[in-house]
C-alpha cells in the first residue's frame, strides 16, 4: 500500500497539533489501525521509524499501535459478531478474503454469513508531548 | 526519580508531558477536499463515478465503448487518471468526449487533491456546459485507490476474466466500498477458467450489498446493463451530497 504516505500525512498532522500546543518535543504517538484497513503494519512502522529522524521534534517519539479486532455482520439477520470472542478462528491481521475458506455461518441465527462490519479506519488516536 | 513509571531519571521528564486525545483519521486531509470535490461535481450538475481496476481491466475500453453506444441518454466528461502521458486522455477525446488527464508523476493512486486540479481542468475544457456524468478512471491498481474517496458519487470495481476470479477474495478492499463491480472481457470467457460465480460469492461475502453486471466492451454483450446503470445515475442528480462524511 502507501504507508509511506500515511505516515507523511500523520506526521504534518502531529506537528500541526504540537506547534499549537507548543510542545519542544512529541513522545508517544497511539494510532489505531482496522483489521480490514489494508495498512502493512511492518511497513508502516518502518516509514515511521525512517521518517521520525528527519524531525527534531519527532526524533524521541515512541509509536504505540492498537489493533481491535475484527467484527463481523450476519446478512440475515444482521447482528454483530466478535470473531475472536466466538472463536471464529479470526485474527486481527487476517484479510477479509480469508473468511471464504471458513464458511463459517453466523453463531446467533445459524443461517446466514458473517462480512466484515467496519474495520477500515486508519486513526490518530493519541499524541504525548512536552 | 519518575512518578509516573518509576524510571531513574532525574529530571520529571513525564510530569510535563500533556496528552491529546484526538481519534481523526490520517485520511482526514484527503477526505476533506473529497467532500468539497463532491459538493463541486453536485454544483455543476454532476454525477462523479470513480472506476478502479488492475491495469488493463479494460476501464478505458468500456468508455470508449459507452461513448459508441450513446445516444442522448446522458452526456459525460472523463478524467483520466495515470501514472505518466496522456494517452487514455487522447483515445477517449478521440471519441468525441471531453477528457482531461491527471498524472501522478510515479503516486500508484489518485487522491482528492488531483481529482480537485482534474475537476479545474475539466472545467476550461467544457467551457459553460457541464455534463451530468464525471468518470474518474483511477490509476490501475486493486490496493491503493481503495482507501482514497475521491469525493465520487459512486465507486465501480472491475475485474476482467483473464484476472482469473479469485480477486474479490485478494483484494478484499477494493470491493468493501464499491457500489458495483463489472466483471468485463466477457468473450474471453470460454478461454480461461473462470468461475462468475465464486467472484461474484467472494464480492458478496464482503460486501452484501454490491451489484454485479458481466459484460464485452468488445462484443457489446451486457453493455445494456451498464448504460441502464449509467441512465439511472445520471438522473440521480443532487442526492446524497454528503454521504460519506466522516
Ligand atoms: N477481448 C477483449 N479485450 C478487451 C476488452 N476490453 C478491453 N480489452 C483489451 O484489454 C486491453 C486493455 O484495455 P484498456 O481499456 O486500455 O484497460 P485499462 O488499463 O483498464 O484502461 C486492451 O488491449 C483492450 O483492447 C473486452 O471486452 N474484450
Ligand atoms: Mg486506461
Ligand atoms: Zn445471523
Amino acid at each position: 500500500m502507501h504507508e509511506l504516505s500515511l505516515v507523511q500525512g500523520l506526521f504534518s498532522q502531529v506537528k500541526e497539533l504540537a506547534f499549537q500546543h507548543q510542545a519542544r518535543k512529541v513522545i508517544r504517538i497511539v494510532v489505531k489501525i482496522g483489521p480490514f484497513s489494508g495498512v502493512v503494519m511492518d511497513s508502516f512502522t518502518f516509514a515511521f521509524e525512517v521518517l521520525k529522524e528527519d524531525e527534531e521534534l519527532l526524533r524521541h517519539a515512541h509509536l504505540e499501535i492498537i489493533r481491535p479486532g475484527a467484527r463481523l455482520c450476519c446478512n440475515l439477520c444482521e447482528r454483530e459478531v466478535d470473531a475472536e470472542k466466538e472463536d471464529l478462528d479470526f485474527k486481527g491481521d487476517m484479510l477479509p478474503g480469508q473468511l471464504f475458506s471458513k464458511e463459517k455461518r453466523c453463531p446467533h441465527c445459524g443461517k446466514g454469513s458473517l462480512y466484515p462490519s467496519g474495520g477500515d479506519e486508519i486513526l490518530l488516536m493519541q499524541i504525548e508531548m512536552e | 526519580m519518575c512518578d509516573t513509571c518509576g524510571c531513574q531519571t532525574t529530571k520529571p521528564s513525564h510530569q510535563d508531558s500533556k496528552l491529546l486525545e484526538i481519534n481523526k483519521s490520517l485520511l482526514a486531509a484527503n477526505d476533506s477536499v473529497a467532500r468539497k470535490n463532491r459538493k463541486h461535481f453536485g454544483e455543476m450538475g454532476a454525477r462523479a463515478i470513480n472506476l478502479i481496476s488492475s491495469p488493463g481491466a479494460g476501464k478505458t475500453t468500456l468508455l470508449e465503448k459507452t461513448a459508441e453506444l450513446l445516444s442522448g441518454e446522458f452526456t459525460f466528461a472523463v478524467i483520466e487518471g495515470d501514472i505518466e502521458t496522456e494517452r487514455d486522455a487522447q483515445r477517449i477525446r478521440a471519441k468525441g468526449i471531453p477528457a482531461v488527464q491527471i498524472t501522478t508523476g510515479g503516486a500508484c493512486h489518485l487522491d482528492a487533491t488531483l481529482v480537485h486540479k482534474g475537476i479545474h481542468l475539466l472545467e476550461k475544457e467544457l467551457g459553460k456546459g457541464s455534463p451530468r456524468l464525471i468518470f474518474i478512471e483511477n490509476v490501475g491498481n486493486l490496493v491503493c485507490p481503495a482507501a482514497f474517496d475521491l469525493g465520487e458519487h459512486k465507486r465501480v470495481v472491475m475485474v476482467s476474466v483473464p484476472e482469473g476470479s479469485d480477486k474479490p477474495a485478494k483484494y478484499p478492499r477494493a470491493f468493501m466500498g464499491s457500489d458495483l463491480f463489472v466483471i468485463t472481457k466477457m468473450d474471453l470467457l470460454p478461454y480461461f477458467d473462470f468461475s462468475i460465480d465464486e467472484a461474484i460469492r467472494c464480492a458478496r461475502a464482503i460486501n452484501p450489498g454490491i451489484s454485479v453486471l458481466t459484460l464485452s466492451a468488445k462484443t457489446g454483450e451486457g453493455m445494456e446493463g451498464w448504460m441502464d446503470f449509467l441512465k439511472s445515475e445520471s438522473m440521480n442528480q443532487d442526492e446524497d451530497e454528503d454521504e460519506d462524511v466522516a
